[in-house]
């Protein structure tokens, strides 16, 4: 579905932020992508979605291809025609806009495509955006606000969703309720979707597949299963102690030289 | 009692022209957060296209003769024993005019259209993705562009152009004084008054107008839906250029054409910074005061006062409030 080969990143032209990335999302499965702040895990959204130019970013070398076609000529509104559609970090809702209104801007998705916005299917899934259908989005609460970009993702039929961070702020009920959603999305739709999180536990929870990237560059990939598994992804992502227990480690107890662990050194 | 009605009709109808020449100036903001200084040059060129339809090409020798005037048997027939200054008489000489009078609108529509996509395709769209006060400072520079574009091609020279409507005189009695008014003054707010409604319709409830207010207020999710913002600009900006054209057409008729009608242009900027920016109500509740109150200001204290007063009471407002009576501070949740 996505490819994304061997691509480099540079924004205005000095900082680099990805270095030789490649990754690949498969029809109908959830693939995330971990790493830790300031690891080029947004970029590599951005670059996908083809919205690096607004930022003063450029795909240097590689390529980036989705069903097959290469992206790099496609304005990004196209893009999000063709099926590929990104939630962003942070959500970005239109705060002053009504949740409607909202919901009805994502409906330029559908544009030369012969489908019908299908906005009842969202307020069945998310009965509390019916409910404040007609209030101005910017005064939802967080997990409302994540619901309402869900449901503009919905409402835009796409064949990929990039989503960045949809736990970022939220209690770990919402957290939950959030996670169901992708793992609904992406049984009943068949919806491939590209999840980039801080939070590996419940991402390894929905995710079939999964890399870890650090200063934009992938340094290990594999099935969720090995990756749970891996001693390395254990203490640094899903803070368990050494041995694999689940007793939880104080930050004290860790060496500092351990901390700073390099994957590929 | 009467005389006050009388004054504050005559302002509501500058200040219903004001607000048509602000609704191009709150939609280009609104969709591209550019502040179009050049705006009432747009409008001058409008006047000027106007008048080039209207005046000039049916002027021309290759012109059919009912294009100028336009004169069947009928009309002269009623002509005939009419006393002068009669009513019917205004509406004949305008029935006469009619055929220029739509071929100029037409024109000043389809011209400054047109103008309005070149100067968004070619000054604006390159500076997308950098600061807007580069576009700002582009549409300052516009100014001298345009004044003097217009000066090597009409000339400086002062003209009239044909009313929109018959100006038939039209009299009647309100609080026991007779109003006295130009029909043709009356046609021309109700004409920008339906052009403001319409728009604001527009933008508020249909899907172009949220695709205008998304990219106002997000242009790079605006994009991840999907909403092509390119295509968004170009659309305010011929918005802007077309109500312009109309705006201009319209002052044209009033005040005879001349390089000077751009000035118009920053009065109006006073009265949209009064309204807020990036609302259509308040905008249209700032330019019916500023024209009421330039017309109370005349009628009490002269016409060397009316152009101060109401700019004055515009800044104290916006001492009072910096985003205008109306303008949107960002929503924040507390």
């Amino acid at each position: 579905m996505l490819t994304i080969e061997n691509i480099e990143v540079t924004y205005h032209h000095t900082v680099q932020a990805l270095r030789g990335l490649s990754l690949e999302v498969p029809d109908g499965k959830i693939v995330t992508l971990l790493g830790t702040n300031g690891a080029g895990k947004t970029t590599t959204l951005k670059a996908a979605s083809n919205l690096l130019a607004l930022e003063n970013g450029e795909v240097g070398e590689g390529r980036i291809s989705f069903n097959g076609q290469s992206i790099m000529s496609i304005q990004p509104d196209r893009l999000v025609q063709q099926g590929l559609f990104h939630v962003r970090e942070g959500r970005r809702v239109f705060t002053e806009m009504t949740v409607e209104d909202n919901l009805i801007a994502a409906s330029y998705a559908l544009d030369q495509r012969k489908v019908k916005p299908d906005y009842d299917k969202v307020y069945d899934f998310f009965p509390r955006l019916k409910e404040r259908r007609r209030q101005v989005a910017g005064y939802l609460s967080g997990g409302e606000q994540q619901m309402l970009a869900f449901g503009r993702a919905m409402i835009a039929r796409p064949e990929l969703i990039l989503m960045d961070e949809p736990s970022l702020g939220l209690a770990p009920k919402i957290v939950e309720e959030i996670f169901d959603t992708i793992k609904r999305l992406n049984t009943e739709d068949g919806t491939s979707i590209l999840l980039v999180e801080q939070n590996a536990g419940v991402a390894f929870g929905v995710a079939d597949y999964g890399y870890i990237m650090e200063s934009g560059q992938i340094v290990m990939e594999g099935d969720v299963a090995k990756l749970r598994n891996d001693k390395d992804i254990q203490s640094f992502y899903l803070g368990m102690s050494d041995d694999g227990s689940d007793a939880r480690q104080s930050f004290r107890d860790v060496k500092h030289y351990k901390r700073r662990k390099r994957w590929l050194s | 009692m009467g005389q006050i009605a009388q004054y504050a009709i005559n302002g509501l109808m500058s200040g219903a022209i004001y607000a048509l020449i602000a609704v191009g100036i709150v939609s280009v903001y609104k969709a591209t957060k550019v502040v179009n200084f050049a705006h009432g040059y747009l409008i001058m060129f409008g006047a000027y296209f106007y008048y080039t339809f209207a005046v000039i090409f049916p002027g021309m020798d290759w012109a059919p003769a009912w294009l100028a005037s336009w004169q069947p048997g009928w009309m002269t027939e009623m002509r005939e024993g009419l006393t002068m200054f009669s009513p019917m008489g205004a509406v004949l000489d305008w029935a006469a005019n009619l055929p220029r009078i739509v071929f100029g609108l037409a024109g000043a529509l389809v011209c400054n259209a047109i103008l309005g996509r070149i100067i968004e395709r070619v000054l604006m769209r390159p500076l997308m993705g950098q600061s807007v006060f580069a576009m700002i400072m582009v549409t300052v520079g516009l100014i001298s562009i345009l004044s003097g574009g217009a000066q090597l091609i009409w000339t400086a020279d002062a003209d009239f152009v044909p009313t929109i409507a018959p100006n038939t005189p039209l009299r009647f009695e309100m609080f026991g004084t007779m109003i006295f008014l130009f029909g043709a003054d009356l046609v021309n707010m109700v004409i920008a008054l339906l052009m403001f409604g319409g728009i604001v319709l527009w933008v508020r409830y249909t899907k172009g107008g949220i695709a205008i207010r998304a990219t106002a207020e997000d242009q790079s999710t605006a994009y991840s839906m999907g909403i092509s913002v390119p295509k968004v600009f170009s659309r305010a900006w011929v918005l802007a250029s077309t109500t312009g054209a109309i705006a201009g057409a319209i002052l044209a008729t009033r005040n005879g054409i001349s390089p000077s009608l751009g000035l118009f242009g920053f009065s109006v900027l006073a009265i949209v910074l009064m309204g807020g920016l990036d609302s259509y109500v308040g905008v249209f509740i700032a330019a019916m005061s500023v024209g009421v109150l330039e017309a109370m200001t005349q009628w009490k204290m002269g016409g060397d006062w009316a152009e101060i007063v109401p700019y004055v009471t515009v800044l104290v407002v916006l001492i009072w409030r910096p985003h205008g009576l109306f303008g949107q501070k960002e929503v924040e949740r507390i």
